[in-house]
Order: C-alpha cells, then structure tokens, then sequence
C-alpha cells in the first residue's frame, strides 16, 4: 500500500509537471495562460471523477483497498481546484475583488464554479482522521455526501464555458450519470432487500438504516 | 469564388485572377477574439471593395453574405455538427465597402495558411473575429440582413453586428478586458477595437447594446 501510495501521488503531480514545465518552455500553445488555467480546471475534473469512481471499483471488483487511496485523491482534486482559482484570480483578473464580484454575481459559469470550489473547502478541511473522529462517521459521511452536488456543479461550470462545442463537457457528464446512478441504483437495491427482509448487514451498526418509503 | 445575388453580372473568379486586381498591400491590424484573445497580426490583401465591384451590384442590394468551404478531408472538424456547416457570415453593404474592410490573401509575408482561411478570407479589424470569414467560395449580395451560422446556433449570444464593445458583455462572460497574446496581464478593451475614428460613423443613432 505505501508503495501504491506512492505511485499515485506521482502520477497525480504529473499533470502538474507538466504545465510548470510548458510554462518554462512555452511549449503550451499561443495561449499559455489560458492552457494554464483550463488544464488546472480539466485536472480538477479528472480528479473528481476519479474519487467519485474508488466506491464504484470496490464493489465491482471486490477491491476494498482502493477505498485507502480515496483521501489521497479528494485532496488531489481540491489541490488542482485550488490552482484553478488561483490562477482565474491571479492571472485573469490580478486580484480586481471588485470585478470578481461582477463576476461571481453576473457569469452562471463563475457563480456554479465558485460555489462547487467553497463546498470543496469544508471536505478538504475535514479530510484527517481527527475530523472524522471529531464529527463521527455518519455525521462525517452526510457532509461528505456534497461531493455528488459540488461534481454537478463542475460539470455544469464546464458545459457553460464553451463556446459551441459540448462534445467534452457531455463526455463528464455522462462518466458522473454513470458514477452517480450506479450509487442511487445500488441504493435502491439494498432498499427493497431491507423491506423484504432480505437484507443482512455485513459490519453490525455501521451502516445507515434506510427509512423505508411511503 | 463566385460573386452572385443582386448583381449585374453574376461573376466567378479565380485566384489568379484576383490576384492581379490590385497589388497587395501589408495592414497591420489588430484582431479580437469574441473569447477575449488578441493579437496584431500583419495580414496581405487589398480592399475588399474592389473585388465587390467585379461583378456590379444592385441598387436593392443591401447586404453582402459570405458562404465559406467544406472539405471535410482538410477541415476535421466540420465532421461534428457543432455548426451548421457551411460556415455563413455576413456584412451589411457598406461595412463589406468600408476601406478598413480586407480582402487578405497572406499574412505575415507569405500566402494564407489554410487554418487561416486559404486562400483567401477577409478582415473586418472592428469586429470580433468570427465576423472575419474564411476560405470564402461565394460572395451573395442580399437584400435581408443575412443569418450568420452563429445567429443560428445561438441567437442570444451572437448578433449580426459583433462590433467589438467592451459595455455589451457576452451572455455568459465579460468583453470588458482581452489577453494580448504573448502579454501577461489583461487590457482594457477599446470600443471598435481601437477603429472608432474610423467606423463609428457607420451606427450613429444606433443602439449598439440592441444592435449587438
């Protein structure tokens, strides 16, 4: 596992390598700054995605261990989210607060992203194991749960960016459908196990009773 | 390319021909991206009027369409139909004449590179740069004001117009500022993109934010 930990932590600075390394170079494009930024706001995305997908892998191959790499790769997406704020403040607006109000009030793509970004700020805060002791687990994982809005609201700062072309931003949303409707599905599944009494708890007092539904 | 619609004599040029109208001439413009990039680029051409006047238009001719190629084999991305292809822009009569207006066939010393719009395209400095068709096959004077491919796909956000303005934001981001490309911080962006001398007279008693 620590050598395992240790290879994703280098590939997940790889995207960063890169973009530091084509700044020095120019070899980003005529645009560097812009390739900048959105590589940062893609990277974020991919990671996002990928966290999402560590509960999916679980249960669909049985390995349980990827779920000690989900931390890592939270932190991941909040770190890329960061440098894609960072670089939106710094370089396409220097730091003008009051333009970035106007923008944050009048661009619905700023407004979903920078309201995806301040719900990402709680998880990343509350990601060591002193938090979740701190909060307790249910009252860990129901926060935790904004992870499913703050990825529509990715998606959706995304798709209001562009200027034509939705072919990218249809494939994100379409990978998170997946993501989020294998949960919701296998939600519904152990629902209607639990009413028929089929349902048997692996780990006692662990899992969250479902409320059955009127 | 063929020059068509309201005209005396409908004519079809080739680019040879076009070629030896005029000589060309290097105008150094500047270009703003509706995305808000801009760069200066010298571009080769000469006025676009005097390839307007080849083929003698009508007095009911108002406005100028532009319909531009589709080759799928060297343009991949008419492919997809993020557009509704052919590429389909337009001028109103006096805009297409305006001396600013260019008809380009080379930039920075040499031919047109197909990317930018081989072999020939126009140059419209005052506007964004989408207003600035490329690899034109048909010039039609028209009598409506033509519907551009992007009026088309978005209507809310792309008027006919698409003078450069930085107090007429897009719907969905700010044209107040724009990336100089190879500068680091933004500008301001200037309204006509620096042209107003020249142009503004065009839409005097216009509501620009109507007429966007």
């Amino acid at each position: 596992m620590r050598l395992l930990k240790f290879i994703v932590v280098t590939l997940s600075l790889l995207p960063l390598a890169y973009y530091g390394w084509g700044a020095s170079h120019d070899t980003l494009g005529a645009n560097p700054i812009e390739a900048v930024t959105r590589g940062m706001g893609t990277w974020t995305l991919n990671f996002l995605l990928i966290t999402l997908a560590v509960t999916p892998l679980r249960k669909l191959t049985g390995w349980h261990a990827a779920l000690r790499l989900r931390r890592m790769l939270g932190l991941f997406t909040f770190f890329y989210a960061l440098l894609h704020l960072t670089s939106y403040l710094w370089f396409d607006q220097f730091f003008d607060w009051g333009e970035i109000a106007q923008d944050i009030l009048k661009r619905p793509f700023i407004t979903v992203g920078m309201a995806a970004f301040l719900l990402l700020v709680p998880l990343a805060a509350t990601s060591s194991n002193f938090a979740i002791r701190r909060l307790g687990g249910r009252r860990w994982q129901t926060l935790h749960r904004t992870v499913y809005a703050i990825a529509i609201l990715a998606v959706l700062h995304y798709s209001w960016l562009v200027k034509a072309d939705q072919s990218q931003p249809l494939l994100y949303g379409g990978i998170l459908a997946v993501l989020l409707g294998l949960r919701a599905w296998w939600r519904e599944v152990e629902r209607r196990e639990q009413l028929a009494g089929k349902y048997q708890p692996k780990i006692r007092n662990r899992i969250i009773p479902i409320q059955p539904r009127d | 390319m063929t020059i068509e619609g309201l005209v005396k004599k409908p004519v079809k040029l080739d680019i040879e021909t076009i070629l030896k109208l005029a000589p060309l001439e290097e105008r150094i413009y500047r270009l703003r991206c509706v995305e808000g990039w801009s760069m200066v680029i010298p571009w080769l051409g000469f006025p676009h009027d005097l390839v307007l006047k080849q083929a003698e238009p009508l007095g009911s001719a108002k406005y100028v369409e532009f319909v531009t190629a589709v080759q799928p084999e060297a343009m991949p991305g008419v492919r997809s139909r993020v557009l509704d292809w052919p590429y389909v822009e337009g001028l109103r009569l006096d805009e297409a004449r305006h001396p600013l207006t260019l008809l380009v066939l080379g930039l920075y010393g040499d031919i047109l590179p197909n990317g930018n719009g081989a072999p020939l395209r126009i140059a419209v400095p005052w506007k964004y740069g989408f207003k600035s068709a490329k690899s034109i096959t048909t010039i039609r004077f028209v009598e409506h004001e033509p519907r551009s491919s992007w009026m088309k796909a978005a209507p809310r956000e792309y008027g006919f117009y698409s003078n450069v303005n930085p107090d007429v934001p897009h719907p969905r981001w700010s044209q107040a500022k724009e990336r100089r490309i190879g500068e680091f911080m933004k500008r301001d962006t200037v309204l006509f993109n620096g042209y107003g001398e020249q142009v503004a007279s065009l839409y005097s008693g216009m509501d620009l934010k109507k007429h966007f």
